[in-house]
């Protein structure tokens, strides 16, 4: 048939695409992305994306709209996966974890039934130079919103050296308790938030306190 | 005079798919999910390919996955197999319509069988990249999240698809490409759920033929004259019903398990 040649070449054309699909898929996976705000339960990056259907229910069971689902690209085999912004609307810990209830393949592991023990990241004062109360003003939004205030933010307050006589009020983040729901990150009143939600960090070893 | 039953029926059932999809859009809460997995109504419901890659991931499937691949995988047993591609699919609705404009004859259709290759790579390429590969490519899925979530980051794929089959081959992804297809396939192959073919009533015009999507499928009945149509790739759409214009062809359910006559 006339056809054969034409066939073998969109043969060709077929397995190559898929190739180098494959290839981008795994390219972009290893290449360690920037940090993306998962779900409660989500836990480690890799196993997540394992495990996630890209369905979108954790997104639409979500009652205050915070999960979105078009932040992500082919790479990495992210695409459709959900993604919290925390600028425009973070995870306000909900306690019954509709968007943990929602996932049907356990990719928000169900084991997770207090929404307080959720570790999406931790919150961290990227900017210290920018950060408010770090220049001795008393702004301490952060704290005053964070949903575990007293455990996840603290404020520490010591003198002031630049003026020598004031205090300065710092916010202090105990990364074993922060869930990293950006919260804090999302009430930052400065346009480009001094504190944002990053990478989980591990709990230290040796804690000085409980 | 041609009919219009089955393929206004299954239009229709097409357009109740995306309206449920996107009846998410307006906060209906009867509905959650894509195709790959939802509830609807409470019910679970997955998508066999999915749970199979999970599985090939070493991932524990939950009692929602195996309910609702249950759920999904039997319905489609008794009804017909791909006839989730025909009657469900947005993807396939899209492509359907693609099949409208003018000049499509001229365009080659490729082999069916490509599939079972593109379902063999998806699922080799699974554990080795860690992904359940289908759903990060998934245009079924990118299309349900378009839908359903207004989330048009994986709108590219489509077009892609659009693209290919304007230009290079009819129906490409579906026919040849799409590895849920294949696994339909597989349970159409299995189905009760047949086209029967009455060969006394055939006047060999051949209209089913040109208004199947899937025109081999036919060939054993008007060429060999099989009593029904037996290959997993017909989709149950009822257009050559609609087409024949002496009542040839008709919908039936077949008690018996189909010996093993494969044709390619």
């Amino acid at each position: 048939m006339s056809e054969k040649p034409r066939h073998s070449r969109l043969a060709g054309a077929g397995v190559a695409l898929l190739g180098a699909a494959a290839a981008f898929l795994s390219l972009g996976g290893r290449s360690g992305n920037a940090f993306l705000l998962r779900p409660p339960g989500a836990g480690e990056p890799q196993r997540f994306l394992s495990r996630c259907l890209r369905c979108g229910a954790c997104a639409k069971a979500c009652p205050y709209g915070s999960i979105r689902m078009d932040e992500t690209g082919l790479a990495g085999g992210e695409l459709g996966t959900p993604v919290i912004l925390p600028r425009q609307k973070p995870c306000y810990l909900c306690a019954d974890l509709p968007c943990v209830k929602a996932c049907p393949s356990g990719a928000l592991d169900a084991q997770l039934r207090d929404a307080k023990k959720a570790r999406m990241g931790t919150a961290v004062i990227l900017e210290r130079e920018e950060c408010l109360s770090l220049k001795g003003l008393r702004c301490e939004v952060c704290y005053r919103n964070c949903p575990l205030i007293e455990k996840a933010v603290t404020v520490e307050n010591y003198l002031n050296a630049r003026t020598g006589r004031h205090a300065v009020y710092e916010p202090v983040i105990h990364k074993e308790h922060c869930t990293g729901c950006g919260i804090c990150e999302h009430s930052c009143i400065l346009d480009r938030p001094a504190i944002r939600v990053g990478e989980l960090q591990p709990e230290s070893e040796n804690l000085y306190e409980g | 005079m041609k009919a219009r039953g089955w393929s206004r029926a299954r239009r229709c059932v097409q357009l109740s798919v995306v309206a449920l999809l996107a009846s998410q859009l307006a906060g209906g809460g009867f509905f959650r999910g894509t195709l790959s997995a939802s509830t609807l109504l409470g019910i679970p419901l997955a998508d066999p390919l999915a749970a199979l890659q999970l599985m090939l991931l070493g991932v524990s499937p939950t009692a929602h996955l195996l309910l609702g691949v249950a759920l999904v995988s039997g319905f489609y047993l008794l009804l017909g197999g791909k006839s989730f591609c025909g009657w469900v699919c947005p993807v396939h609705l899209l492509t359907d319509l693609l099949e409208r404009f003018p000049g499509r004859e001229s365009l080659p259709r490729l082999p069916l069988k490509w599939k079972l290759g593109s379902l063999g790579l998806c699922l080799a390429l699974t554990p080795v990249l860690g992904l359940p590969v289908f759903e990060a490519l998934s245009p079924i899925g990118a299309l349900g999240r378009a839908i359903g979530a207004g989330a048009l980051s994986g709108a590219g794929l489509v077009l892609l698809i659009l693209v290919a089959e304007l230009f290079f081959a009819r129906r490409l992804w579906c026919r040849s490409l799409c590895p849920l297809g294949a696994i339909y396939s597989g349970l159409g192959r299995l189905s009760p759920l047949r086209v029967a073919f009455e060969e006394k009533r055939c006047t060999g015009c051949r209209r089913c033929q040109k208004n199947c999507l899937v025109p081999e499928v036919l060939e054993p009945c008007i060429g060999d004259k099989k009593s029904r149509v037996r290959s997993g790739e017909c989709s149950r759409c009822g257009s050559c019903i609609d087409a024949c214009p002496t009542r040839a062809l008709q919908m039936s359910i077949h008690k018996t398990v189909e010996k093993k006559e494969v044709i390619s």
